[in-house]
């Protein structure tokens, strides 16, 4: 997440937002977002359907597996990958998106 | 017949023993140039830490580059240099980022950290910050001594760590600190990073 937050002025640069989602309840997201001191937002999803839709379940596990997911303004997902975020990968594609919207 | 076999045997052994050492092999010889920097990745040049120090291989990306030294007389008697081109923290003012960076420094490490002292620096001509820290873990009776240098890449911040691992009661060795200053001092960007070029 800190990773994220080093790049916010990058993608307000390409005209994109983040938002992290988790399994934790809000009020332990809450404080590790605090100290943390992230701006952007956390969501709690202690049901997991998110992390279903998105292939981040792994079976009898309670956890969400970590995936970097980019969906453009339409809503179509043109970025998905499981591990560690790959910060020079997402701005790339994030860069490029922009750049077809901008043309469009 | 025995005896002359015995006698070439010992002969051999003898031989074995006067047998000069391997020479020291470079592990980097192939990416150093001609004044002794190595290119890395080519990103980076700089001078390498001097043997017995060693390319630490890492499987993580928390470091860009890293080397260690160790020795058998006490436990621990480990130094650690490294750089790092993303290191903890997020904000580009260098105070705040060394406030960001030690709420996760060796964290894992149950080290009870002192206050850092801060020291302003520079790092090839711009502005950099230099924080030391020692910490202790009382329970085991280990010593750490941390110097991390902040400086920029572009617009970003880049760190420098080092840290040299004791028993509580065995003095720290001012060597490895000047290897790592040295590695430090000689360290250059070779291009533009990523994110100037983004």
């Amino acid at each position: 997440m800190e990773g994220h937050q080093r790049n916010l002025h990058l993608y307000d640069r390409f005209n994109a937002r983040v938002v992290g989602v988790s399994r934790n309840d809000v009020t332990t997201l809450k404080f590790w977002s605090d100290e943390l001191e992230l701006t952007f937002p956390i969501l709690s999803n202690p049901v997991g359907h998110i992390g279903m839709w998105f292939g981040a379940l792994p079976p009898a596990y309670p956890m969400f597996s970590r995936k970097t997911v980019i969906i453009d303004r339409q809503g179509v997902i043109r970025y998905m990958r499981n591990g560690t975020p790959d910060f020079h990968d997402i701005l790339k594609t994030l860069k490029k998106l922009n750049a077809e919207e901008v043309k469009s | 017949m025995m005896r002359l076999l015995l006698l070439a045997t010992v002969a051999l052994l003898l031989c074995a023993c006067a047998a000069p050492a391997p020479p020291v092999v470079d592990p980097l010889a192939a990416l150093r140039r001609a004044d002794g920097t190595v290119v890395w990745q080519e990103e980076y040049a700089f001078l390498t830490p001097p043997a017995p120090w060693s390319l630490v291989s890492l499987d993580e990306d928390d470091y860009s580059i890293a080397f260690a030294k160790e020795c058998s007389d006490y436990f621990p008697c480990q130094s650690t240099l490294a750089y790092a081109e993303e290191p903890f923290g997020y904000s580009d003012d260098f105070d705040k980022r060394a406030k960001e960076f030690f709420k996760r420094f060796l964290w894992a490490s149950r080290v009870v950290f002192d206050e850092p002292q801060l020291e302003p620096a520079t790092f090839n001509g711009k502005p950099a910050l230099v924080a030391r820290v020692e910490g202790k873990e009382r329970v085991k009776g280990q010593k750490v001594a941390a110097k991390v240098v902040f400086a920029r890449r572009g617009e970003r911040v880049v760190g420098f760590y080092y840290t040299q691992w004791r028993p509580e009661q065995i003095a720290y060795d001012p060597v490895d600190e000047q290897a790592f200053d040295a590695f430090v001092d000689s360290f250059k960007f070779v291009k533009p990073s990523f994110y100037e070029q983004l």
